[in-house]
């Protein structure tokens, strides 16, 4: 199975030096693009956060957040642009300063993208996000994909895996692709593939294949199965349909089965690994759902839902999963929620309710908010048989680029006894446009 | 020898031919117009964007199917960071502590997720590694050894 167990070594590091090479010089040429171009977008945010919060151990910790996210595009008049996607994140811990490691950050993207005017042609080069049938990695690489004739597309990408690896080495390179034949607002198929390996192991060998159908307005099919070639075996099948025979009703019914010696045959984490590599998991195990759940919209902000899930496992047992919710969203003005939920395993930790309750009420510039969430086991852990958390938020929009909010956490866990957290955040958004219209959504 | 050769050559020639056929446009890089909250695309869309209705209750488990069909679609609304935020390579910061005004968001951090994730990793582990079995996991270490 895993045969290079090694701890994290210098390897991110150069991978990160790299991409910070390539975007650097991707950076150069895409500021000279604005005033070339035809129309030109430069979002940006600074999102800053205070967490005032305790270890297990009761040490005070003050962490500072700073995530800044940059993105700058250009238009052209064929319709094509060129475009630049930058953000990362650092921290200073304010109190705790007795270890290395009060200190740290991430480039968490950092790509130039182009997209053509035809054939949603997309070319991208840097640290991004890659979804494509089984893979939904994070890569520093290069990624492509078009559209065909007859209803294909086609993506592939290759570079080296983004992961961290605490237990495990997680592969020096990762490639892969997706072939996928369509037709518009009908149906999609598409077959994909994914390899990740280093100069002395297999990592991954992956092959999937995920449908969408949609052959009438009310019904939508949606899933995909997916192959572990190492192992010989299915990793995983998840489907869903969702009905909805008037306009007010959606229902909805899902399955999923995973095998689990294929399915944690490649992680990076002892908390997933198998018995047989040093983790706690039954390889044997296997665990298949089913799903079903109802929905009603009365009212255009209101929506009424029952959900019940079954959760069926070879060796540990089976649970029910049963409850419902309600949730009255008015955009810009007031939401209210809450939901109930009983979970029966067959397993003593797999006995509980849970509760959630939230209310959130913007007035004027300011939003005010309280949201509640329990969970009663039936039979106590650690003494604990209520464990909650009820948090109190509060925000001002003190002008349309910059907000300042915060919330004070009071809960009571099994791990932390009557504690209290606080967060306070200040966002400023920095957007400069010319002739695009419309926006995106930082959340 | 010579077969393989005219097939290597052959391919990009196709592909060129195949891209140069298909004349799709591109869809929108940008939304028409702005939008706030969670959606319900079918306020406007009857064609198959409306499928991808943010306020459908199965639309969190259907997002992935979504994600690698219209990527672009997700991105004329969604920046890049609204991925990072979960899909992350290393966050210390839950979703929900972020965004914790954002209370009708579907967030699987909710209340205190130290002791719950105990319950949740033995319910569906798999659920679990999606965001976590490669990536974002440096502090499992710290009891996981």
């Amino acid at each position: 199975m895993i045969s290079h167990q090694e701890e994290g070594s210098g390897r991110e590091k150069c991978s990160l030096l790299r991409t910070a090479w390539v975007v650097l010089a991707a950076s150069s040429v895409m500021l000279a693009q604005p005033v070339l171009a035809a129309d030109y977008t430069i979002t940006g945010s600074s999102n800053t956060y205070l967490r005032m919060t305790r270890t297990i151990s009761k040490d005070d910790l003050y962490p500072l957040y700073e995530y800044l996210r940059f993105s700058v595009s250009t238009a052209e008049k064929d319709g094509s642009s060129v475009s630049l996607h930058l953000g990362a994140w650092g921290r200073l811990d304010l109190v705790d300063k007795s270890s290395d490691h009060y200190t740290d950050g991430d480039l968490q993207y950092g790509f130039l993208s182009y997209q053509g005017a035809k054939n949603n042609l997309v070319v991208n080069v840097g640290r991004q996000f890659v979804t494509e049938g089984v893979a939904a990695e994070r890569i520093d690489g290069l990624y492509a994909r078009s559209d065909f004739a007859a209803g294909f597309t086609a993506a592939a990408f290759v570079g080296q895996p983004v992961v961290t690896d605490p237990s495990y080495k997680g592969g020096d390179y990762i490639y892969g692709g997706r072939v996928a034949q369509g037709k518009a607002g009908l149906y999609t198929i598409g077959v994909s593939a994914l390899r990740n390996e280093s100069d002395v192991a297999r990592d991954r060998e992956e092959e999937g294949v995920d449908v969408w159908l949609h052959p009438v307005k009310q019904v939508d099919l949606t899933g995909r199965s997916s192959y572990n070639s190492i192992t010989s075996g299915w990793m995983e099948h998840a489907y869903t349909l969702s009905v909805a025979p008037i306009d007010q009703v959606t229902l909805s019914a899902d399955f999923s089965r995973i095998n689990y010696s294929d399915y944690f045959y490649n992680v990076t984490t002892t908390a997933f690994a198998l018995k047989n590599n040093g983790g706690a998991l039954d390889p044997n195990e296997e665990l298949t759902t089913y799903g079903a759940s109802a929905a009603w919209t009365p009212k255009k902000d209101l929506t009424v839902a029952a959900e019940y899930k079954k959760y069926d496992y070879e060796i540990q047992g089976s649970g029910d999963y049963v409850g419902g919710k309600v949730a009255w969203t008015a955009p810009g003005a007031l939401s209210l929620g809450g939901s109930v939920h009983r979970m029966i395993g067959d397993s003593e930790r797999l006995r509980y309710y849970d509760y959630r309750l939230y209310a959130l009420k913007k007035v004027g510039h300011a939003e005010l908010g309280l949201d509640f969430y329990n969970v009663i086991f039936d039979r106590p852990i650690d003494g604990v048989k209520s464990s909650f958390a009820l948090t109190g938020i509060a925000g001002y929009e003190v002008t349309e680029k910059l907000k300042v909010g915060g919330d004070v956490e009071y809960s009571q866990s099994p791990d932390f006894d009557r504690e209290w957290r606080a967060l306070v955040k200040v966002a400023y958004a920095f957007d400069m446009k010319t002739g695009e219209k419309g926006g995106k959504s930082e959340k | 020898m010579k077969s393989k050769l005219l097939i290597l050559l052959m391919m990009p020639l196709m592909a060129c031919v195949l891209f140069a056929c298909a004349n799709t446009n591109s869809g929108a890089r940008i939304h028409p117009e702005a939008v706030t909250g969670t959606p319900n695309c079918t306020e406007c869309h009857t064609d198959a964007y409306a499928a991808m209705n943010h306020q459908a209750v199965d639309f969190f488990k259907k997002h992935s199917i979504f994600a690698t069909n219209a990527r672009r679609s997700c991105n004329s609304c969604h920046a890049e960071s609204f991925c990072s935020d979960c899909h992350a390579h290393k966050e210390e910061l839950n979703p929900n502590v972020k965004y914790s005004e954002a209370v009708e968001r579907t967030m699987p951090h909710r209340g205190d997720y130290m002791s719950q994730h105990r319950i949740d990793g033995k319910m569906n582990p798999a659920s679990c590694a999606k965001c976590h079995g490669r990536q974002n996991n440096e502090r499992c270490v710290t009891c996981h050894k």
